[in-house]
């Protein structure tokens, strides 16, 4: 177990300025993810989780007001690379970004194929013929036919956009593939095949992934490891099997029973009240206020606490100093 | 499905876009067709006044006809029952070689038709400067000098406007910025305006230009002189136009690319590492090609009409005040022929926008072919 991780994230921050004030979108992300591994991470609208993929990738909206903590990717501390650097040796070449709305992802006037192409030709300085085969490569492994590449995006479904895109992502061969809610705006039957492409490329490219979503069904067909965001922070990473089947948060716990299962007698349990402000992010426990389980110490901010082996979760109940109900 | 690896031969998609080029032309070029006659039918029927302009014209005849009757001393000595016959003959002849006997709506016909193969007939009662008497003469000799100041100002403007505000959207929020922004509200002010300004301030305070008109009263005899004199002449109505409009169209330029840089490609294509100058050119630039060209074209019909106010202002030989004038006048051959003109340009624009629209947009010229 001692190989190194791929990506290592240490308290993450980005705060966005607006006119009602300063919102903590990102307020102190820590996690790790190894090599092939896919983490999905869950959460709510508007707890922080695109942007996190944004801090991640660099792609900034004009409105950041704060910005800290480390990245690294392998050897390389991204944090401390200027945006030049950051655009010619990492950009796309490393780490690649599927977008949220990835529907309007693609330019409308440039055909499929030079599209998913150009990061070679333009990058990586390729001819126009080499990078156009590898491009349909790609396109083969996400199960495009190659005829779409001299097609417009406009003449391509919603689905095959989606792979298009994929296909972009992965045509510089990065170790890391960052999907913002790929699959949010489809049918079931075409997540369930994009889905099976993701699987298929990560079993045949070794690639990592780490997969935001807030759709806990479709995530669970790809994940190795779930981090669960909760107002701009993480308060569960663990193992997929371990957090669908035993989860150690109160939230984790409350949104698994939230989920509707098919023909079931039991009716998905929905949980009380909204998430906090990300304007002013109350003090202690953030999730406090929703919390069944609420007591004195959750007035202070719960540190990760180590249940396990690579096993942490934000909650006072899950630590032995405090004498509360325990888990 | 997949077994080739190279892209499919791109002539079959060259042969595709072809023929649905081509549909797509023809549709357009009825379509526009139909749309300059029924415009010109319009005119013609507006510009008579639905045939009332006729009543006027039989009056005027009439009166025409019986002042030379009496005033010719040849037909002094008639009686005045065998002189209302010679005026009574003398207005049906003029009447049947007007076709005034025949209805309007015959009549309106048969101009439509000469107007739509631009035989736009005489002027009732304006003259070129030359003394034709033909509208085509009359209109043309107006033309350069519409084009030569309405052009200049505008092609000034539009490409000072777009590469200003591609500028400025790079720095949105910056103090230039806002400054541009601040002063978008001075285009409120008609060029005229600033015109009477600018002639009180440069042809009168401090007199280094001309106050008004083309060229210097005896036009200069060598060439260069005479442009070095146009040119003298049309500096201050040309910065007149220029300063009305510029800020408000940077202000909207630049509106146009912000709005334009967020879209969700740009951001994808920010994420892919693509180096600036590449986005700025393929991603914002290209897919928005099309309404950059649309308000380029149609600034360029604008031109064809001339200012009305502004030219009356400066004294400029134009378009405008000859319309003007010809409304005034009630001649109607004017009037019809430079809405006919103006028509046929307005039709060959919009077809050339179709094309270009066509040839720059994947979508209309493959669903547009489809429909």
């Amino acid at each position: 177990m001692g190989d190194a991780p791929l990506l290592r994230v240490d308290d993450l921050q980005l705060h966005y300025q607006t006119r009602q004030g300063v919102v903590h979108a990102v307020d102190g992300i820590d996690f790790e993810l190894k090599r092939n591994e896919a983490l999905v991470v869950l959460g709510e609208s508007g707890c922080g989780k695109s942007s996190l993929a944004k801090a991640l990738m660099r792609v900034l909206p004009r409105n950041v007001h704060h910005q800290g903590g480390r990245v690294h990717l392998g050897d390389t501390e991204l944090t401390a690379l200027s945006d030049e650097r950051f655009r010619r040796e990492v950009q796309w070449s490393r780490m690649a970004l599927v977008m949220q709305a990835s529907m309007n992802a693609l330019n409308p006037v440039v055909k499929v194929g030079e599209q998913v192409a150009e990061p070679l030709r333009v990058l990586r300085r390729w001819p126009r013929r080499q990078a156009l085969a590898r491009a349909a490569e790609v396109f083969a492994l996400v199960g495009i036919s190659t005829d779409f590449m001299t097609r417009y995006p406009f003449e391509l479904s919603g689905g095959m956009r989606q792979r298009a895109v994929l296909a972009m992502a992965l045509v510089a061969e990065p170790e890391l593939v960052i999907l913002d809610e790929p699959t949010s705006a489809l049918d079931v039957l075409t997540q369930a095949s994009i889905m099976n492409a993701l699987k298929r490329v990560k079993r045949e490219l070794g690639t990592s992934f780490i997969l935001i979503t807030h759709d806990v069904a479709t995530s669970s067909e790809l994940a190795d490891r779930v981090a669960l965001m909760y107002a701009g922070q993480l308060v569960e990473v663990s193992d997929a099997e371990r957090f669908f089947s035993d989860p150690a948060h109160p939230y984790s716990q409350m949104l698994m029973a939230s989920v509707p299962k098919l023909r079931q007698r039991s009716r998905p349990q929905a949980i009380p009240g909204q998430p906090p402000s990300l304007f002013e992010p109350p003090a202690g426990c953030r999730f406090a206020a929703r919390c069944p389980h609420r007591f004195a110490a959750c007035s202070r901010d719960p540190r990760a606490i180590r249940l396990a082996e690579r096993h942490r979760v934000r909650c006072w109940l899950h630590d032995d100093t405090q004498a509360g109900g325990g888990a | 499905m997949n077994d080739s690896p190279m892209a499919p031969p791109p002539r079959r998609g060259l042969l595709r876009d072809l023929r649905h080029m081509l549909l797509f032309a023809g549709k357009r070029l009825v379509a526009l067709l139909l749309t300059v006659l029924v415009g010109v039918y319009l005119t013609i029927v507006i510009a008579n006044m639905g045939g009332q302009v006729d009543e006027l014209r039989l009056v005027q005849i009439r009166s025409q006809a019986a002042e030379a009757v009496r005033a010719d001393p040849a037909f002094q000595d008639l009686s005045s029952e065998e002189r209302n016959e010679l005026i009574s003959r003398q207005v049906s002849l003029e009447v049947e070689r007007l076709r005034l006997d025949q209805p309007f709506v015959v009549r309106s016909v048969d101009y439509l038709q000469r107007a739509m193969r631009l035989d736009l007939g005489r002027a009732e009662q304006m003259h070129s400067d030359r003394g034709s008497r033909e509208v085509y003469d009359i209109i043309v000799e107006r033309l350069p000098a519409t084009l030569l100041l309405f052009g200049s100002a505008n092609l000034l403007v539009f490409f000072v406007s777009v590469f200003a505000a591609l500028f400025l959207s790079r720095r949105y929020g910056s103090t230039l910025d806002r400054s541009v922004i601040a002063l978008a509200p001075t285009s409120a002010a008609p060029g005229w305006f600033y015109g009477i300004f600018l002639i009180l301030l440069f042809a009168f305070v401090v007199p280094v230009l001309p106050a008004g008109g083309m060229v210097t009263a005896p036009p200069p005899e060598g060439r260069w002189d005479y442009a070095a004199s146009v040119l003298r002449h049309m500096l201050l109505p040309l910065v007149a136009m220029f300063l009305s409009s510029i800020f408000i169209s940077i202000y909207s330029w630049r509106t146009f690319f912000l709005i334009h840089s967020s879209e969700d490609y740009v951001e994808m294509a920010r994420a892919k590492g693509l180096p600036s100058n590449l986005i700025e050119r393929r991603y914002i630039l290209r897919p928005t090609l099309s309404p950059i060209i649309t308000s380029f074209l149609l600034m360029l019909i604008g031109l064809w009409s001339g200012a009305i106010i502004l030219e009356q202002v400066f004294n400029w030989p134009g378009l405008g005040s000859l319309l003007f004038q010809a409304i005034g006048h009630r001649d109607t051959p004017v009037i019809i022929g430079g809405v006919v003109i103006f028509a046929y340009l307005l039709a060959v624009t919009v077809f050339l926008l179709d094309i270009l629209y066509a040839l720059l947009d994947p979508r209309v010229r493959i669903e547009g072919g489809r429909r």
